[in-house]
């Protein structure tokens, strides 16, 4: 007489994940002076704001998950945020088979496992995509955040160059600066 | 000008020349390449196999020829060759219809026995599901030759079965005319084989190049103005991306050969689309959803819908070369016929348009909230639903 049975599998998994998203472009920055000496001001005014220089001479500065590298010589910036989760992920079916007919019981089980690892499979690719949806979200975040500084530090440059450049024109007499307006005027005597 | 005796025509047959069923529908697919016949009816019967004969008639074959010589004189001499234009022969301006310009010897056009295989092929074959194979390697091609399978891949790649057959032969992948004129459609994937488009300034190719400025111009023009249409993120990613490879690489040949007259078509298509300020919606306007996951990935297709206006760049730096020409310096008069070709589609405001445009899309520009230099407001911020990320 055919019997039918009901069997239960479970698998668990832990998974390392990781997202990130970058993005990379050029600082707007007048070659007032040759490029090396642009180069060496904006270096400067980095190290001011907590950018450490590399070994390839690019300067970098980390917030947590999220990292700043400008090179000064090409003016390449990039932002980079990165992140990182273990996740633990379980799931459970149950099949019925029959003793008489159909799959055995071995086979039943291996089939089971095989969809349990799709089903695995499926919600691990659902984590990484949060984490995605997460590490874009941060970078959009520190984009906004950083921009006026950014916008700050090509403008300091570059009122550094024209005085730079303006002292190798002749006498400066006068150099008077409105932080209001960011208007700078100075009178050289040539 | 130069004027040489016209080559001899063949005796014409009494009646109307008796060809076999495989022979039409082989005359057939080459009208409908050469712009002839019907354009669905002619995809049918490319799409069809017809028992392939020993060998063609050689009524079959004159038929080939002739119609081959006469439509294809007749599509340059309308895309352009009838133009009063001035190009540059030998660094200097030459005014003049092409026919005027270039002697006899230099413009007649040679077709290779590849052609005719080509068509037989076609014929015989269900092109798009076929175990047969054909392809003509590249460097065996004359001139003539990558003008007609420029024409034929031009006639089939809205069918995208023989589209994906076409871009997979050398024939065509390696063609710098299909490079120039559809790169959206050459590439499949990320990944972009380039050909050489050295050969296109020397010779011949270069003629043929003259001859279809305006035709090149209209079709640029008519490709921007649909990028606002296209929804699918990754068909701009990968059309943009094809665009701005080929067209880089079609310029620096272009300078290189200085032959940048033959570059005046991005320029004017620029010019053309430039005609007001203008901002990244109208390229990437139709996108639909929020994009990919990747902040990146959605800045990419962004920049990649802009591929054209982005040439003006190195554009810009072409005329900055010309005005540092001097009277007495080799490049004088090319120089000055770039100037004058610069100023008549008013550069210096469409190469700054473009650039406002171009970096509407680079994060970290310009103070949070105020508008980009030239006045421009800046693009709506706040997404609303559906809208590109």
């Amino acid at each position: 007489m055919s019997r039918a049975y009901r069997i239960t599998v479970k698998e668990s998994d832990t998974r390392q994940l990781k997202a990130g998203d970058e993005i990379c472009t050029q600082l707007e920055i007048l070659e007032i002076l040759p490029p090396e000496d642009m180069a060496t001001l904006l270096k400067e005014e980095l190290a001011k704001r907590g950018f450490e220089e590399q070994d390839d001479g690019t300067m970098v500065r980390k917030d947590g998950d999220l990292t700043v590298k400008i090179d000064p010589c090409s003016g390449e910036v990039s932002v980079k945020a990165e992140t990182e989760e273990t996740v633990s992920q379980e799931a459970k079916r149950d099949a019925t088979g029959f003793n008489d007919v159909g799959p055995s019981e071995k086979s039943l089980r291996d089939r089971v496992k095989d969809q349990l690892k799709a089903d695995l499979d499926k919600k691990f690719e659902q984590e990484q995509s949060r984490l995605q949806g997460k590490a874009t979200e941060k970078l959009e975040k520190h984009l906004t955040e950083i921009q006026p500084e950014i916008s700050e530090v090509v403008n300091q440059v570059t009122r550094d160059a024209l005085k730079q450049k303006a002292q190798q024109m002749g006498t400066v007499k006068e150099i008077s600066e409105d932080a209001e307006s960011g208007s700078l005027t100075i009178k050289v005597e040539v | 000008m130069t004027r040489a005796a016209v080559p001899p025509r063949p005796a014409e047959p009494d009646g109307p020349r008796q060809v076999s069923k495989f022979e039409f529908n082989l005359l057939r697919i080459l009208r409908f390449i050469v712009g002839h016949f019907p354009p669905d009816q002619g995809m049918q019967l490319v799409r069809a196999a017809v028992t392939r004969p020993e060998c063609l008639s050689q009524g079959a074959v004159n038929l080939v020829e002739d119609t081959l010589s006469k439509a294809c004189v007749l599509f340059l001499v309308r895309q352009g060759a009838w133009r009063n234009d001035k190009y540059l022969r030998e660094s200097m301006p030459t005014a003049g219809r092409v026919w005027e310009r270039i002697p006899l010897d230099e413009r007649s056009l040679s077709f290779s026995r590849q052609v005719l295989e080509f068509l037989i092929w076609a014929t015989a074959e269900k092109v798009n599901d076929t175990k047969t194979a054909w392809d003509a390697a590249p460097k065996t091609l004359t001139p003539a030759d990558e003008l007609f399978f420029w024409r034929a891949f031009d006639a089939i790649r809205t069918d995208p079965d023989l589209l994906t057959v076409f871009r997979r032969k050398d024939a065509f992948r390696q063609n710098p005319l299909c490079w120039i004129t559809c790169p959206g459609d050459m590439a499949e994937g990320d990944e972009l084989e380039l050909p050489d488009f050295a050969p296109l300034f020397q010779g011949q190719p270069a003629v043929l190049l003259e001859c279809l400025q305006p035709h090149l111009t209209l079709r640029w023009i008519r490709s921007e103005r649909m990028k606002g249409q296209i929804s699918d993120w990754k068909r701009m990613r990968q059309q943009g991306r094809a665009e701005f490879a080929a067209l880089q690489a079609f310029l620096n040949a272009a300078a290189n050969a200085k032959r940048t007259d033959l570059a005046r078509f991005v320029l004017r298509t620029n010019a053309a689309v430039f005609t007001s300020e203008m901002t990244p919606v109208f390229w990437t306007g139709g996108l639909q959803g929020s994009g990919p996951p990747r902040l990146a990935d959605r800045l990419d297709t962004q920049r990649a819908a802009l591929a054209v206006p982005r040439q003006m760049e190195l554009i810009e730096g072409w005329q900055q070369q010309a005005l540092n020409v001097g009277y007495f310096d080799e490049d004088y008069q090319s120089s000055q016929m770039w100037k004058a070709e610069w100023e008549a589609a008013n550069g210096n405001r469409v190469a700054a348009r473009a650039r406002i445009t171009v970096e509407m899309l680079e994060p970290l520009r310009g103070p949070v909230g105020a508008p980009p230099a030239g006045g421009v407001p800046p693009a709506p911020t706040d997404n609303s639903e559906g809208s590109p990320g």
